[in-house]
């Protein structure tokens, strides 16, 4: 690490960068303040907090772009066990946030055709090809990505990482750390937990070569300890769909997901969702909905569709349809109470195996119809997503058992999570329109 | 009659093309027919039509190319069509580059070194989304022949950006466009760009090298030339006859 | 006992032992895969979808258990599927091999056979008996298989009869295998003019493919396909079965589905290419298949780098070969000459 690097880091981002980051949001909280009349005819307006979440995620982006020479980088997975990292002081990067970034910012489709025409077939993962032909063009909408000092790839969300962390090491020539998880067809075995903790502890003095010190025990359960306390806030705030009208919609929880993913082990992160839920409380209080007509509640499954957020929550809004909950945000709620600050290795282990993706089809199943019940659902959103297999193989048992056994209608969404030329807006639209006339909608 | 050193036959999925040479390799005749379901019959009777055309038809060598060559057994020797195509775009650019052939049933994209020999080439998957069956669909959907499609195409400046390929969304993407009351040029104009953008990434994927030059019956389209042009940033280079280049190919083949 | 097998990372010996027979499906060519589309989404590979058409149309009756390894994404879910939906009327079982390579990972594969074994004595209600004796019989039979790829030249068959040699290591009993391939390995063939090639991907199939090789002046040298070359798993050293069969698989050749890196994979192919003399590589990649399509691009640029002609051909298991991918094998032939 230089001492230029360290100074320009100090600058860009603890002097200059965050304060104009903090200008920016008084100024959209005073805009937000003094804007009487939010105009949405069918959406409440947003939630007060927005603008700190813009914030947030800003200033994660802009450490990283001074990140290199102040520093030390790791890209990770979605699912990577990051409390480790996190007592080390190791900044990570996540090219799928980053590539949700670019699916939002409607830029994938360009880094996918250059990754295209490096010989990356199109049968491979959206996001895989967003972030390989993202940094083969040097494009970035964030600005730019610190190169990663090393790469921390999990399984424990799909194959593919493996894959494509594996070009990424190609690519940077740095060290790969693969954490690999057995998917759990039914309870974990003992073996399995085992491994994953061997693999944990095997990686520890690897980080520590990187980050050139040593692990404190203290820090890590601390760190642990912040991640426990922002899953459980995130949980209520996911819960809080329950409330009916709901103020919030799978919809908002996609974007506010950025922190927990990518900030977990953080105050400013447990800070942050604390005042989201208090907010959230307001509006129940005031039976105030994300919508302005709750007519009818739907469940998500699987990612977003990102390139599309905004024209399906509107296409819902319009007809009174609020999409309460999703299996996917919920992921990064529902292993809260198993994050043990005291056992922070062991615990480790256990979370880390157990993601809603690395379970079984049925288990998926099961955790859909309890989330049926408890978010009092009229129907679900299946979204068959072509670039991710693990979340979509088994939607269609799924789907049939849900309207057999639970008799709740369930529609299909063939579509892709990032990568525009699989979908066709005018299929999703005809089939969502039918869905919802048989909804009585 | 006509005196010639070698005859090439391309037996493509559409249309059947004869082409003869003479000994300097300069093109002395050709004959374009549509391809019949009985392929071996029309290729006795499309040669017999020759004995009154050229001098000593059973004595010249004949190459056969083509998803049909297979089924030309007068011919001498069996070519695919990239050898075939890139010899017959060698002999008429005179250089390497990347020659692409966008066929009714798939693409090709082949590299070309100084000499004319082929160092590279790639061909789209199992999917009609970058071929001209893309374009031929999307014309019979809006009523247009082909040559409207691309006066069409080059009769505006703004398009639509369509993201699906896929011929078959395409199809369907036609017709919301259409419901959303976007003008037909724009549409046309966009799924030129789909289609090219697809064609465009094959030839990246090959290693491309310019001079870029287009072969197949496509290349007929100005529409086409000049938005690859525009995706591939470089000059795009057509034949007088560029749906011949593989017939012409496999003929100079036989007087070597 | 019959276990219908998908691919590919599973023991065999250990089956054996408890007198199961596994018989691997590799689509199986030509099955209409329709019916599959009930329970699996039209991005799945053929392998898949033709392996559930192929049980769900009455292949199931044939079998007692079907075993899904968990070998990628699409497997773990179509095992995951049949475990916890009634598609098939047949148990199902699942084994999932590690993606690293440590002394972890074999602790990890040793107990994760002994739980496939537990599982193994509900189903046929008995003991293993003789497994070191059932891995010693699959060493022989690999040992025989590797020599029989190593020395392909030598094998006076056409590329297809070949590998239909080649591929009854997948169905027949290890001994039987060995007993039918042993004398090939002691034949004799003329020098061959055709252009050696090293065939890499997934599988040889559709068997056309080899025919189109061999059409276009082509024989096969060298195989790195994960259904043949990669199954090859080397003599074990440990006196207790289930710690032998872990050692075994954890020291095959270098695949994806096991986590190999892309530096492993194009180490191990040059090597192929220089033992066998091949001088093209031809990949057969069943369409989607993600662990095969990733490190393609990388591997390309490795072999061209050395002097090798590289081609990919994407392929549906179920279905015959398209002929443009004939028209692709002889260009890539006539480009070389």
């Amino acid at each position: 690490m230089s001492a230029a690097g360290r100074l320009r880091y100090l600058f860009g981002v603890h002097i200059a960068g965050r304060a104009a980051l903090r200008f920016e949001r008084l100024r959209s909280e005073h805009k937000m303040r003094s804007r009487e009349s939010w105009r949405h005819r069918h959406l409440e307006r947003p939630l007060d907090v927005s603008p700190r979440l813009k914030e947030l995620i800003s200033r994660h982006y802009l450490t990283g772009r001074y990140a290199n020479g102040a520093r030390k980088v790791a890209w990770v997975t979605s699912g990577a066990p990051i409390e480790v990292l996190t007592a080390l002081n190791i900044f990570p990067i996540y090219p799928e946030n980053h590539g949700a970034v670019c699916g939002i910012r409607r830029t994938a489709e360009e880094y996918c055709k250059h990754a295209e025409a490096a010989g990356y077939s199109r049968d491979l993962c959206s996001y895989a090809r967003t972030d390989i032909g993202s940094i083969l063009s040097g494009k970035t909408p964030v600005g730019r990505l610190p190169r990663p000092d090393v790469l921390i790839c999990c399984t424990n969300i799909c194959q593919t990482v493996l894959y494509w962390y594996q070009v990424l090491a190609h690519h940077f020539g740095v060290p790969l750390v693969i954490i690999d998880t057995p998917f759990l067809y039914r309870e974990a075995p003992s073996h399995a937990v085992a491994f994953v903790k061997n693999q944990i502890e095997d990686s520890i003095p690897v980080l520590e070569r990187i980050a050139g010190r040593s692990l404190s025990h203290g820090r890590l359960r601390d760190v642990t300890r912040m991640s426990r306390d922002a899953c459980e806030l995130w949980l209520r705030i996911v819960e809080s769909g329950r409330m009916k009208p709901s103020p919030i919609t799978a919809f908002d929880q996609f974007i506010h997901l950025a922190p927990i993913v990518e900030m977990r082990g953080h105050r400013y992160t447990v800070d942050y969702y604390a005042s989201m839920l208090r907010e959230l409380n307001t509006r129940v209080g005031r039976g105030m909905g994300a919508l302005k007509d709750e007519r009818k509640r739907l469940l998500w499954d699987n990612l977003p569709i990102w390139f599309r957020v905004r024209w399906l929550g509107d296409l819902l809004a319009e007809r009174g349809v609020s999409l309460v909950a999703s299996t996917y945000t919920n992921a990064w709620a529902e292993l809260a109470d198993m994050i043990d600050p005291e056992r922070p290795l062991d615990s480790c282990a256990s979370v880390y195996l157990h993601p809603i993706l690395n379970r079984g089809t049925g288990h998926k199943l099961e955790t859909m119809k309890r989330m049926i019940d408890y978010y009092e659902v009229d129907g679900v959103l299946l979204h068959s997503d072509r670039s991710c297999k693990p979340y979509s193989i088994g939607q269609l048992p799924q789907r049939e058992s849900l309207s057999s056994e639970a008799g709740v209608p369930a529609l299909l969404i063939e579509a892709d999570h990032n990568d525009p030329r699989s979908f066709s807006e005018e299929q999703v639209r005809n089939r969502l329109d039918a869905f919802l006339e048989v909804l009585g909608v | 009659m006509i005196e010639a050193g070698a005859l090439g036959l391309d037996a493509g999925s559409t249309t059947v093309k004869l082409v003869a040479v003479d000994e300097a390799g300069t093109m002395v005749w050709h004959r374009v027919e549509e391809t019949e379901p009985d392929l071996t019959s029309q290729v006795e009777e499309l040669l017999e039509s020759t004995r009154k055309l050229l001098h000593r038809v059973d004595e010249l060598p004949l190459i056969a190319t083509g998803y049909g060559r297979g089924l030309v057994k007068q011919a001498g020797r069996k070519v695919t069509e990239i050898t075939c195509h890139a010899r017959g775009a060698y002999q008429w650019s005179g250089g390497g580059g990347t020659l692409i052939d966008i066929g009714g049933q798939d693409t090709k994209a082949m590299i070309m070194d100084r000499s004319g020999a082929v160092t590279n080439f790639v061909m789209n998957d199992k999917c009609a989304a970058g071929t001209g069956r893309f374009l031929e669909v999307c014309a019979r959907r809006l009523r247009l022949s082909l040559d409207e499609l691309s006066s069409t195409a080059l009769s505006t400046e703004t398009e639509v950006s369509i993201s699906s390929t896929c011929t078959v969304f395409a199809e369907s993407e036609i017709i919301s466009l259409i419901a959303g009351g976007h003008p037909v040029p724009e549409i046309v104009r966009g799924l030129h760009r789909a289609l090219l953008g697809r064609v465009g990434s094959l030839a990246r994927g090959a290693g491309l090298r310019p001079p870029v030059m287009l072969s197949g019956g496509v290349a007929q389209s100005r529409a086409v030339r000049m938005l690859l042009a525009e995706e591939l940033q470089c000059e795009v280079k057509s034949f007088s006859e560029p749906q011949l280049t593989g017939a012409y190919g496999a003929a100079l083949l036989g007087l070597a | 006992m019959i276990a219908a097998a998908l691919p590919i990372l599973y023991p065999r010996e250990l089956l054996r032992s408890f007198g199961v027979l596994p018989v691997e499906l590799w689509g199986p060519p030509g099955t209409k895969t329709a019916i599959a589309d009930r329970w699996l989404q039209a991005y799945t590979c053929s392998i898949i979808r033709g392996g559930l058409a192929f049980l769900a149309g009455g292949g199931q009756d044939h079998a007692d258990i079907i075993l899904v390894p968990h070998g990628c994404d699409s497997l773990q879910g179509l095992g995951s599927v049949l475990l916890d939906f009634p598609v098939l009327s047949k148990p199902a079982l699942s084994f999932y091999h590690p993606r690293t390579r440590s002394r972890a990972s074999v602790d990890y594969l040793e107990a994760e056979i002994e739980s496939l074994a537990e599982e193994l004595q509900k189903i046929t209600g008995r003991e293993a008996t003789d497994a070191l004796e059932a891995t010693i019989r699959e060493e022989e039979a690999d040992s025989v298989l590797a020599k029989l790829l190593a020395g392909r030249l030598q094998v006076a068959l056409s590329c297809r009869d070949y590998y239909r040699l080649v591929r009854c290591r997948e169905y027949l009993p290890a001994e039987q295998f060995t007993a039918l391939a042993r004398p090939w390995l002691s034949s004799e063939s003329g020098p061959s003019s055709a252009m050696p090639v090293l065939l890499s991907g997934v599988v040889p199939e559709p068997s056309g493919l080899l025919d189109a090789l061999n059409e276009a002046g082509a024989v096969v040298v060298a195989d790195d396909t994960i259904a043949c070359g990669r199954r090859l798993t080397p003599e074990g050293r440990d006196q207790s079965a289930y710690r032998r069969m872990a050692e075994r698989m954890a020291s095959a050749p270098p695949c994806p589905t096991r986590g190999a890196s892309v530096e492993e994979r194009s180490r191990h192919l040059l090597d192929l290419a220089k033992r066998s003399g091949a001088k093209a590589v031809v990949f057969a990649v069943v369409k989607f298949c993600e662990p095969e399509l990733f490190q393609l691009p990388l591997l390309k640029t490795a072999l061209e780098r050395a002097g090798l002609r590289t081609t990919i051909l994407e392929v549906d298991v179920t279905e015959p070969l398209p002929q443009q991918l004939k028209t692709r094998m002889e260009a890539l032939l006539e480009t070389m000459s």
